[in-house]
């Protein structure tokens, strides 16, 4: 039954990567399969993010929701991106490598480096074998609404009106559907391995984008850290969207930093999946993708970057994929995901005690050992000496949802000012943060190495 | 200086690494041994463990209650044996997660009673009877 399940989820992951790959194989981003290794994981995450999307909106307008239907979605996808791609006249991958030299130390950095994380990720594979459903969130609504959707074909009213969390977006629910799907049942022991996927296809996308912008000694360090700092390390396969929405928002924003740099247009493209993904995933997704969209837009209008308004269309698409699941509850009669007052109600106190308490669990080495006070660092000298536009735009990035964590603690009324995840979401929040600051470092360090005259 | 500030990070961020990442397999080792420890049941209930006072009820309440039917949970006062997270509230969360697709209903034909008032049900006869109060209740059809 198991190997049965667990081949299920492989095969469903990785029908994830090859509609993801197939995007970006139509955008013109793979010419050598060099290329589709490299973005093997930006491709997936696209995939998990493409397909968590359109089957929101097909749940939204009562497309039932089977396993027929995903395979359908996978096929009629891939299908659809592959033909894009014929009619844009893109050609098959060629060779493999790119003819790019690199240094011993380079290669062998990078090889104690993937060893390194892939002897984690087997430690985190064994962990979460045979994990049983113990988080509260899990079972009360993440799971629950995901059975429904499994049992149901669509979004339950009463399962979707009547547990905790109402206004939650839906899409790892219908991830989590897809993988009892692909299981052949409702497993809710092996189907934890569907949240070590995404690790995988997380860290496959970061150390992916990062591989050509940042020397191997910068990235792999500055990873292995994020991987396994107390807090990430104990929470990265909880059965929850927190990773995923953290994961969407860092990876779509890495990808618009790196459009900041080099203009590449098919990083638009993967960044307004990704940040669709994210307003789907969790309601602070909106705020996340929001944020990157504006801050990515300051920048590029500050240093004159053609193709602002490629830009504005994303925007505008990720709004617009935003919407339908927002009517949709908002017809169900249930109430909005910002607090009632938005802020207004709250004192003085409360405001400085929240921006008090965001500080101190940023800065909270027990959960993320220094990995913010690196960035820091790194955000300082590229400023300095470094890459002032990447500067900019991860710094600003990184105060604004800094901000809006202490934002959420003040403005819900009944949110105590603690750091108890059972009371207070803070710490889970800061997570995006932090995985930020530590995918950002890399590049910001490679900036100061190289110096102003070294930037493209 | 630059490049000082570059070599300052990284070192700092091995010097981070070197105590944590040997950490991770300890954990690892520990977490793999405490699930593979758990029999089925308890690796089902998951955090249900945590709230029903017995893993019974539910194991019969999902073997009894067929799929298209309806149930109803009605807690009453806590039991001896009963854990403090046995609540109505987390009690019911439970229920209604735990046996999806069987909908939760006031009306329904089975009552879950857990410590509950069974002359609050009349009509209704017990079909499972268990330790700490606990009953599966079936209203006449």
């Amino acid at each position: 039954m198991t190997v049965r399940a667990i081949a299920g989820l492989l095969a469903l992951n990785g029908a994830f990567a090859l509609l993801g790959l197939s995007l970006l194989w139509s955008l013109g981003v793979l010419l050598r399969w060099a290329d589709a290794l490299r973005l093997a994981g930006v491709g997936y995450l696209a995939g998990v993010a493409s397909f968590g999307v359109l089957w929101t909106q097909l749940l939204v307008i009562g497309v039932p929701f089977g396993g027929w239907g995903i395979v359908a979605t996978f096929a009629v996808g891939t299908a659809a991106v592959c033909v894009l791609g014929l009619v844009l006249g893109r050609s098959l991958p060629r060779g493999f490598g790119d003819g790019r030299g690199s240094s011993t130390t380079a290669l062998l950095t990078t090889a104690a480096g993937v060893a390194l994380t892939g002897l984690w990720l087997e430690a985190l594979f064994r962990a979460v074998r045979l994990q049983s459903l113990q988080a509260y969130d899990g079972w009360a609504f993440w799971v629950p609404k995901a059975k429904a959707i499994f049992f149901f074909g669509g979004l339950d009213e009463q399962v979707f009106t009547m547990l905790p969390g109402p206004t939650y977006p839906p899409l790892v629910p219908i991830i989590n559907a897809a993988a009892f799907h692909a299981m052949g049942g409702v497993d809710t022991v092996t189907f934890h391995l569907q949240y070590w996927f995404l690790v995988l296809g997380a860290v496959a996308a970061i150390a992916g984008l990062l591989q050509r912008r940042a020397h191997p000694a910068l990235l792999w360090p500055a990873l292995v850290l994020v991987l396994v700092v107390p807090r990430f390390g104990a929470g990265l396969l909880t059965p929850q969207a927190d990773v995923l929405v953290d994961v969407f928002f860092v990876v779509g924003a890495l990808l618009l930093a790196l459009w900041l740099s080099d203009g590449g247009s098919w990083r638009l493209a993967a960044a307004a999946v990704l940040l669709a993904g994210a307003t789907l995933t969790k309601r602070e997704g909106l705020l996340f993708a929001a944020a990157a969209i504006a801050v990515a837009l300051l920048a590029a209008a500050l240093w004159r970057r053609p193709g602002r308004r490629w830009l504005v269309v994303s925007g505008l698409l990720v709004g617009a994929a935003a919407v339908p699941w927002r009517l949709w509850y908002r017809h169900m009669g249930i109430g909005g995901e910002a607090p009632s007052d938005a802020g207004l109600g709250g004192s003085f106190d409360r405001l400085a005690d929240s921006l008090r308490l965001s500080f101190d669990v940023l800065f909270d080495t027990g959960l993320w050992s220094v990995v913010p006070l690196i960035a820091l660092v790194a955000l300082g000298a590229a400023l300095v000496w470094g890459d002032r536009r990447l500067a900019l735009f991860v710094g600003v990035l990184l105060g604004i949802v800094f901000v809006g964590g202490a934002w959420v603690t003040y403005s819900f009324a009944d949110i105590p000012i603690t750091a108890d995840e059972a009371v207070n979401p803070i710490v889970r929040y800061t997570g995006a943060v932090v995985l930020l600051a530590g995918a950002a470092t890399p590049l910001l360090l490679d900036s100061v190495w190289r110096g102003r005259e070294g930037q493209t | 200086m630059p490049r000082l500030v570059v070599a300052f990070c990284v070192a700092v961020t091995l010097g981070a690494v070197v105590p944590l990442y040997p950490d991770v397999f300890p954990y690892a080792s520990d977490a793999a041994r405490a699930n593979a420890a758990l029999d089925y049941v308890d690796r089902e209930l998951g955090g249900g463990n945590s709230v029903l006072p017995n893993q019974a009820i539910a194991i019969e309440a999902r073997g009894r209650i067929p799929t298209d039917e309806s149930f109803a949970v009605d807690v009453g006062e806590p039991q001896e044996g009963w854990t403090p997270l046995s609540t109505p509230d987390s009690i019911t969360t439970f229920m209604r997660s735990f046996l999806l697709p069987r909908r939760e209903r006031s009306n329904a034909p089975w009552i879950l009673c857990f410590g509950c008032d069974r002359n609050a049900h009349p009509g209704a006869e017990p079909v499972w009877e268990g330790e700490e109060g606990l009953s599966i209740l079936r209203r006449g059809t």
